[in-house]
């Protein structure tokens, strides 16, 4: 069937060693930087939507006429924001 | 080749062998019987899945990133303390420690936070001891930063003022390399490796220039202040840069030459009945240091060797950032237990290091005005450099190998620092962000107080006191995540007895050291009443100890560190009540009988 998965072919031995080291030195050169990058990001989009749709907090920060015509490329991004604004966070979560 | 026997490979071999026990045998039993691990129960990483803070990691991924959190300079210098009382104590203490309490103790960490759906321990505490203990936890967690960043600038310091001064270029090197990655990579889009290789290159470089170019400053006792200046400045820039600019491209062009250290050091050690290195200082145990200047092996020995036995700062990185990535449950024990084991590694090579040194380079001897008694702080990178020589086939006193350990030594406390400082920067906000103290929560003046005091610190009081200081703190924090980790277990009616017992024995030697460290400065401010001031110049630095111009201000710094000590036992004896309490009623819920209905007999 066309576009149907090929079950995947178990791996040998040796591949999933060497993914395993990739991982291990992946993990500790990069990881926490790459996450880090990604936090850096989140906090960004947070105070764009925050600008941009901060009438749905009962806090208008531009006029609403620009916030409509924001709306449709910022909606798709309205269910994460809110699942990560809403997110308690306390001092120890921010050690790395 | 030597004398087989008296080489540090058997040591090497056993202690490897103890440790898979450990992870193999006690670590999978505690796995499966009290903490029953499920496979197929969801984590936090994926019922909360953002693509953020909280996904699924692969384990391998996860474990590389979990020790190298943790690895830092504490596996390297703590043992430098721990051979005071001879190597063998130091060596049962790596492995014991490690064995019963330090993986425990990570992994345990992990797994709470993981079962209290990826909370870290400030939500944990609250739950567990109410709003006052999770404010306590804070001032805490306070102190503890601003102790262990003294501690910190006090040894990069002491690291630059030595070597011959070959380690300072090539630290700026490495600080340069970082600045010019991070634009190559985010600004300029350049391929990662291309990136990485010229950073590499640019360090090559650094030693290099480092060797012909040696930075050494011209004002005797007041070279330390001054090298403590730099590091608080270059430590300020980074706290305040944006963590792409600066933090992360150092650090992650650090940690190159940082494992490559350890690496050479491990091999090192296991080829030692080959290249003829053996064991030269005393395995003791010696029940007080020779010297004088510590105290007891108990419980002395017991904080000088936190991290690579058992670390508090650990339990804050299991519990809040890798527990949210956690793909399976099962992962916790490979991730979180075996990355402290592998910790543990780092720490028997860094004890290794120190082992085949001579007494006479690492302490001196008593009474010869030659070579009179000392603590060599700067030991490890000439250690380091005289197990891997015969390796590479160069002499031990190679300076391009001496500069390369001593540059690594730097670079584990200055990355580490960094985040510690950035990460006072945010519990300051947290703390005085809003009310009448709001202007130490501003980022220039929480960063300014968080290396200022330090600082102060650092320039004044000897570093093994301080160590000692952060030690105890470290340790406490560690006792207070094994308390909250037995008070989760009897709130679910497993059994707490492998977690209690270790943790009331960190709570009790830790607090016992606080006590035993404080009192040190009391006697000392009590003697000079007495009109000897012998102990009052003993615990300050120079130009302070010599200069007897400056006698009050010695005395005035043992009366500061007298308050330190017992601000730091009294916030930690009062977190330790609190977990104990709460304890308490949470065996005593748990042993109350049900309610016919299916609620408690509360209800």
């Amino acid at each position: 069937m066309a576009g149907a998965k090929e079950p995947s072919k178990p791996k040998s031995r040796g591949r999933k060693m060497r993914e395993a080291a990739k991982g291990v030195i992946y993990g500790m050169a990069a990881h926490g930087h790459v996450t880090s990058a990604l936090r850096t990001r989140m906090y960004l989009e947070h105070l764009f939507m925050f600008i941009t749709l901060g009438d749905m907090l009962g806090v208008p920060v531009i006029p609403p006429y620009y916030s409509l015509r924001i709306l449709p490329y910022a909606v798709p991004n309205i269910k994460s924001w809110k699942q990560r604004v809403f997110r308690e966070r306390d001092f120890t979560d921010q050690v790395f | 080749m030597a004398d087989f026997l008296n080489t540090p490979f058997l040591w090497v071999v056993g202690t490897v062998l103890v440790y898979a026990v450990a992870y193999f045998v006690y670590g999978r039993w505690i796995d499966r019987n009290v903490w029953r691990s499920d496979a197929k129960r969801a984590t936090p990483a994926h019922m909360y899945m953002d693509g953020v803070e909280y996904f699924p990691t692969s384990r391998y991924v996860l474990w590389g990133y979990q020790f190298k959190s943790v690895a830092a300079l504490g596996p390297i210098l703590g043992p430098f303390i721990g051979v005071t009382f001879g190597w063998l104590p130091a060596l049962l203490w790596i492995i014991g420690g490690n064995f019963f309490i330090g993986w425990l103790q990570d992994y345990g960490s992990m797994m709470l936070s993981v079962r209290k759906e990826g909370h870290s321990f400030g939500p944990i505490t609250y739950e567990f001891t109410g709003a006052g203990g999770r404010t306590n936890l804070l001032a805490f967690v306070l102190f503890y930063l601003i102790i262990l960043s003294a501690a910190f600038i006090a040894l990069i310091a002491t690291f630059w003022n030595s070597f011959k001064g070959t380690t300072f270029v090539p630290t700026i090197g490495i600080l340069f390399a970082g600045l010019l990655c991070g634009q190559l990579l985010y600004r300029f889009k350049m391929n990662v490796f291309v990136v990485t290789g010229i950073g590499l290159a640019l360090i090559v470089l650094s030693l290099y220039l480092g060797t012909i170019l040696p930075v050494v400053l011209p004002w005797g006792a007041w070279n330390i202040a001054v090298w403590a200046g730099v590091c608080v400045l270059i430590l300020y820039i980074a706290a305040i840069l944006p963590t792409p600019t600066f933090i992360q491209p150092t650090n992650y062009l650090a940690f190159y030459p940082a494992v490559a250290a350890v690496i050479l050091i491990i091999v090192g050690a296991l080829a030692t009945p080959f290249t003829g290195v053996d064991i030269k200082l005393p395995a003791g145990p010696f029940l007080t240091d020779p010297q004088g200047l510590l105290g007891p092996i108990w419980p002395i020995l017991f904080v000088a060797i936190a991290c690579g036995a058992i670390s508090g700062w650990h339990s804050l990185v299991s519990s809040s950032s890798s527990s949210k990535q956690l793909d399976v449950e099962t992962d916790a024990l490979p991730v979180g237990g075996g990355a402290m084991l592998s910790e543990g590694l780092l720490a028997l090579a860094s004890l290794i290091a120190y082992m085949v040194l001579t007494p006479a380079f690492v302490f001196g001897i008593p009474g010869d005005p030659a070579n009179p008694s000392h603590t060599n702080v700067a030991s490890w990178p000439v250690g380091a450099a005289l197990l891997v020589s015969k390796l590479l086939g160069v002499d031990a006193a190679n300076i391009v190998l001496t500069t390369f350990f001593g540059l690594v030594l730097i670079v584990y406390a200055l990355t580490v620092q960094a985040l510690v400082t950035r990460f006072f920067r945010l519990v300051a906000a947290e703390t005085w962000g809003e009310g009448r103290f709001r202007l130490f929560g501003n980022k220039h003046v929480a960063t300014a107080v968080g290396l200022g005091v330090p600082w102060a610190f650092a320039v004044s009081g000897s570093w093994w006191a301080l160590w000692l200081y952060f030690g105890g703190a470290n340790q406490l924090l560690a006792g207070l995540a094994i308390m909250l980790i037995s008070i989760h277990l009897a709130r679910v009616r497993a059994p707490t007895k492998y977690s209690l017992i270790p943790g009331i024995f960190m709570v009790v030697t830790t607090l016992a050291a606080l006590l035993w460290q404080t009192w040190t400065f009391v006697y000392s401010v009590s003697l000079f009443l007495q009109g000897d001031k012998s102990w009052v110049v003993r615990n300050v630095r120079g130009p302070i100890q010599t200069d007897p111009n400056y006698l009050l201000v010695a005395v005035g710094i043992n009366a500061v560190f007298v308050l330190v000590g017992a601000l730091l036992f009294l916030v930690g004896v009062s977190m330790a009540i609190r977990l104990f309490r709460s304890y308490r009623s949470s065996v005593a819920e748990a042993r109350a009988p049900v309610a016919a209905d299916g609620g408690t007999p509360k209800e």
